[in-house]
């Protein structure tokens, strides 16, 4: 089992690199480069864009620029090979070994390898904070929607599977049908003019905490206020979350549920179900014990593998709702044409996704005692 | 009567005249169809395909038509009769109500957004289609070393969150126009239809009847055209309805965010996007019926590819 | 999906003790999109105690479907089972009992075991839990002993290392192995009727032979009744003692195995016997029985045998025959055809002539069975 894990994140290793090189790959051939959002300011002289880009390393050429990125190469050294490549010598660490090793063994401190994700271009302050502060706010909005995306697909899809064609059935038939075709953002509009200030002005239109009773979420006075009116803060940060979380998950709900209910039915199909009821095992255990096991084992995979939709969802909705999260962190840098936040921000997400397959993989690889290793 | 046994020509012959008599196979009384007929047939009797079928034309239609008795000038801004900041609700002169702001009319915005909303959809539908079936006939075909090499940038694309990328791409080398739009999404759609491609390829260059064909000497070529494309259209046919869905929904939430199509041609995704700001003011008419018209799009093309997966079933009954 | 039967017009009575399983006017039918497939329609068999029945019949002959409606395990739409259809099972009639008896009885008194043992056995269960629960479930017995009695149970199949085998999934074991599994499960409640729908005719021919080895030694050895269905006489006739024949969803024939064998009297079964090859045919024509199986919903309006029937006569195409009693016969043999009623008196000698005449060279030879094959030259 541990020897099916290692190969499989060996595997995943040239993914992950390639990557990193299409990230590159695709700002590198941004037209305007980071001085574009100069461009539009005539007080900026071009002698000021060249003093800008030396001091953030970008009048190196590429193979340099990317090797520095990535922790490769010691920023210190500035020999190159052909006037393009990085020399031999700037491989190695202020420490004597390789420079791509942690910083314990090589000094090295630069570089994604080492969590070093540079600096904003909007705002000046490491990359890396920005990216966490960031992080927990999705985290709880995307880990709120992931659990009741599961459990209300997986009930859902078994109980219209066990009840076929009844009334409940065709109900949740046509739901899958609808949500599945409804962009999210326009469901989030929707909900917010029913539901909020237009409307019936129960729930909050957007926003993380309420402002006028709490410090902005993430910053130390708000961390204060937590600790002091925990339950509060809890039911607020929840009052906010209801609508954003149902805008994130009735696309994935309705597809799920579906694909879920399917799932159970091709495995109520099966012979092993008919033995089960040869042998006179009561009606619950040959559904939950023979039929569901087998029936989720499909759907695990499934559900690994649109993890991933759960983030790119969340940019819309946290822009539709001003949740201040990694979403609207790259619409914004993407707009300022923020290279390193967004190159961070991008790294990061696709590193999630490659875990996420790798997580179903091998929570399938678990589940199904078919998989040998 | 003769009281022995008939000889078995005779019962033969009986048996033969008896079923001439009764004009059809007497003994089978089936009747036998093409594949294609077949999958016609049982595309029919799929109701909701056919729903699905009647939307979509009358959309194409809408899109053909509708913008020349509804023309949309995005330069020539009406002089509404009350200025009324948020635009009034649907209404006889107004069918759809009005925008906010400059009070556009939103029937004539939905309208010609249609014609830019499906195009952008199918359009882009078969750039996928044709990168796809590229790759994944190369793949598939030539295996090893480039099948490989084909597949890792298939994994690498695909593990790459595809709505920042698409706004990455969009932001930088998009301009508001359509025909970029198209491209991006054209260049963002092929890797399921490759993969598609290339297992039909590589499981019917197994099969035994492709060694037999070679063993006789049947040029490669016409192996390829003759037994694995006819066979790869069906799951290609099925994965294009998902793909022009998807790109339909892909451009809304790239309009919306602002990185698409430019205001100046209109499409359902960046009618909801200027929509965002008016919100507080109420006017849910503006982002609704766009909204709905994606929904209605959608869910056609939805009902269609499920009829298409059924009737290209081989296994399924008519 | 329901399994029960409404509650209909009163039962019959039932049947005398020494029988264990009688099955009484069986119908079912399914309602599918082009119309109504009769599967079953009016079979009638008894069984007793102990005893050993065989159903032979190809595939579409119903064979199955009677199994399965013996055990209730039909989804009720589609099909539909007869109101006057009894089954009575050790003096009570289990097609009209609420379901919640009927899964006492499943499992317990009668056992049943498929044609594909990979299929029917759940692949992510271990063979120990899918014996036991069913042990746990019919005998009240706690972990340990259904695992005592499991393992007890795999012995008794054959199987080696019964304790290691307990802890794997079917997917680890053979063909063979994987079938003796399903049947140490059948058994493992001790049943008092075993049903066998096709069990060996998923596997390699070898394994075949030991299956059906295995399967008589337990039957006599644990004295429960044997239901055998299967499409292969041959098996029939090592394993049974009595025989049911099916074509087309009804009974043709039915009686001992040594008198169906050796002296079928239905056209169907002698044509079944004709094309069996043996040693003396060598050189001839193979026999077959011309035509095809009719489609259910094209079924012949009288007798369903009579398009391919080399016998037929007018009288075949207008009357549906009954399955009558045989004339001459010790045993009660019955067959569904004119030739044993009073109007074929005349053609029957003529027809078991040919019939006998068939058995030694095969159709399509005008041989006389006395000469010998000039074209061979040997005998």
């Amino acid at each position: 089992m541990i020897k099916y894990i290692i190969r499989r994140a060996v595997q995943a290793i040239p993914v992950l690199f390639g990557i990193t090189i299409v990230v590159y790959a695709i700002l590198l051939a941004a037209p305007g480069g980071p001085t574009a959002k100069f461009a539009q300011n005539p007080r900026i002289t071009q002698e000021m864009k060249e003093d800008f880009k030396r001091a953030w390393g970008l009048d190196q050429p590429v193979p340099v620029q990317y090797c520095r990125w990535m922790g490769f190469c010691n920023k210190l050294v500035d020999d190159k090979v052909l006037g393009i490549l990085p020399a031999p010598a700037a491989f190695i660490g202020p420490d004597g070994w390789l420079n791509a090793f942690p910083a314990s063994l090589s000094g090295a401190t630069n570089g994604v390898l080492h969590g070093d994700f540079g600096f904003s271009i909007a705002t000046g302050e490491l990359v890396n904070r920005s990216i966490s502060r960031a992080a927990l706010p999705t985290l709880i909005l995307a880990g709120t929607a992931l659990f009741v995306w599961l459990v209300v697909a997986i009930l859902m899809g078994v109980y219209a599977a066990i009840h076929r064609y009844s009334l409940f059935d065709q109900a949740a038939t046509v739901f899958a049908y609808v949500g599945y075709a409804m962009p999210t953002f326009w469901l989030g509009i929707m909900l917010i003019f029913l539901f909020s200030g237009p409307g019936l002005n129960i729930l909050p239109a957007g926003g993380m905490t309420e402002t006028r009773v709490s410090p902005p979420f993430g910053s130390d006075d708000y961390w204060v206020y937590f600790g002091a009116n925990t339950l509060d803060a809890i039911l607020d940060i929840g009052k906010h979350l209801i609508l954003p979380v149902i805008t994130l998950v009735v696309v994935n709900i309705a597809g799920d549920s579906r694909y879920v209910r399917a799932s159970m039915l091709e495995a109520l199909g099966q012979d092993y179900v008919r033995t089960a009821k040869a042998k006179g095992l009561p009606g619950r255990t040959v559904t939950f014990k023979h039929a569901l096991r087998n029936a989720m084992l499909p759907v695990v995979t499934n559900i690994g593998l649109e993890i991933p939709f759960l983030f790119t969802g969340a940019i819309v909705t946290e822009t539709i709702y001003s949740w201040p999260g990694i979403g609207r962190l790259t619409i914004l840098s993407v707009n300022n044409f923020d290279y390193p936040v967004l190159m961070g921000v991008l790294l990061i997400s696709a590193t999630i996704v490659v875990l996420a397959n790798l997580l179903a993989d091998v929570a399938y690889a678990v589940v199904d005692p078919r998989i040998t290793f | 009567m003769s009281e022995s046994v008939p000889s078995q020509s005779a019962i033969d012959a009986e048996r033969l005249r008896r079923a001439e008599e009764a004009g059809e196979d007497y003994e089978i009384g089936l009747v036998s169809l093409s594949q294609w007929q077949l999958a016609w047939r049982k595309f029919r009797g799929h109701r909701l395909a056919l729903v699905g079928l009647a939307i979509i034309a009358t959309l194409v239609i809408l899109a053909l038509v509708g913008p020349i008795f509804f023309p949309y000038d995005f330069a020539t801004i009406p002089v509404p009769d009350k200025i009324v900041y948020e635009g009034r609700s649907p209404s006889l002169d107004h069918l759809f109500g009005e925008t906010g702001g400059l009070q556009r009319d939103v029937f004539r915005l939905v309208v010609n957004g249609a014609r830019t909303s499906l195009f952008i959809g199918f359009s882009s539908m078969f750039i996928g289609v044709t990168i796809g079936t590229i790759v994944g006939s190369v793949a598939g075909y030539l295996g090893g070393f480039v099948d490989n090499l084909l597949m890792r940038i298939v994994d690498v694309m695909l593990s790459l969150p595809l709505l920042f990328v698409i706004l990455v791409a969009s932001r930088f080398f998009g301009n508001g126009s359509v025909v970029l739009i198209v491209v991006i999404f054209g260049l963002f759609s092929w890797m399921g239809v490759s993969r598609l491609v290339r297992s039909q390829f590589l499981s019917i260059r197994e099969r035994e009847f492709v060694e037999a064909a070679r063993a006789v000497g049947v040029r490669d070529r016409r192996i390829i055209f003759r037994h694995i494309l006819p066979n790869a259209i069906s799951p290609i046919v099925v994965a294009a309805s998902l793909i022009v869905a998807g790109n339909i929904i892909g451009e809304a939430f790239v309009s919306f965010l602002g990185f698409g199509v430019s205001p100046m041609t209109p499409t359902w995704g960046n009618i909801l996007s200027n929509a965002l700001t008016f919100i507080p003011l109420g006017n849910w008419w503006w982002p609704m019926f766009p909204g709905v018209a994606i929904i209605l799009t959608v869910l056609a093309v939805n009902f269609i590819g499920d009829g298409l997966r059924d009737a290209l079933d081989p296994r399924s009954r008519a | 999906m329901t399994e029960t039967l409404s509650a209909q017009a009163p039962l019959g009575t039932p049947p005398a003790r020494e029988t264990l399983l009688e099955v009484r006017d069986m119908k079912t039918h399914f309602k599918v999109l082009d119309g109504i497939v009769p599967a079953v329609d009016g079979v009638s068999f008894s069984l007793g105690r102990g005893q050993t029945l065989g159903i032979v019949g190809e595939s579409g002959s119903g064979k199955s479907v009677t199994a399965l409606t013996i055990m209730r395990l039909l989804d009720i739409p589609p099909a539909v089972i007869g109101a006057e259809s009894e089954v009575w099972f050790d003096g009570r009639e289990i097609l009209h009992m609420p379901i919640d008896a009927m899964r006492k009885i499943r499992g317990k008194d009668i056992a049943m075991i498929f044609q594909e043992p990979l299929t029917s056995l759940n692949p992510v269960l271990s063979i120990g839990e899918q014996i036991g629960e069913q042990v746990r479930l019919h005998l009240k017995v706690n972990k340990r002993e259904a695992r005592d009695r499991s393992i007890e149970s795999l012995r008794m199949v054959g199987i080696p290392s019964p304790e290691k085998r307990i802890k794997q999934y079917p997917h680890e074991m053979s063909g063979g192995m994987r079938q003796r599994v399903m049947i140490a499960m059948a058994l493992s409640c001790e049943p008092k009727l075993l049903i066998a729908d096709e069990p060996t005719t998923a596997l390699d021919v070898t394994i075949q032979a030991q299956i059906l080895e295995l399967l008589k030694v337990i039957q006599q050895r644990t004295g429960s009744a044997l239901l055998l269905i299967t499409h292969d006489l041959g098996v029939v006739a090592e394993m049974v003692d009595h025989v049911v024949v099916m074509y087309a969803g009804q009974i043709v024939e039915q009686g001992s195995v040594n008198d169906v064998m050796l002296e079928p009297r239905a056209p169907y079964t002698m044509g079944l016997l004709e094309s069996i090859p043996t040693a003396e045919k060598r050189g001839g024509r193979l026999s077959v029985i011309k035509g095809v199986v009719p489609s259910p919903f094209h079924l012949p309006p009288a007798c369903r045998f009579e398009p391919r029937c080399p016998y037929a006569w007018d009288l075949c195409r207008e009357v549906a025959p009954d399955l009558a009693a045989v004339a001459g016969s010790a045993t009660e043999q019955l067959a569904r055809c004119h030739l044993h009623g009073k109007v074929g008196e005349s053609r029957r000698t003529g027809a078991l002539d040919h019939h006998a005449g068939a058995m030694r060279v095969g159709r399509g030879l005008k041989e006389d069975p006395g000469k010998t094959l000039s074209s061979r030259g040997d005998r």
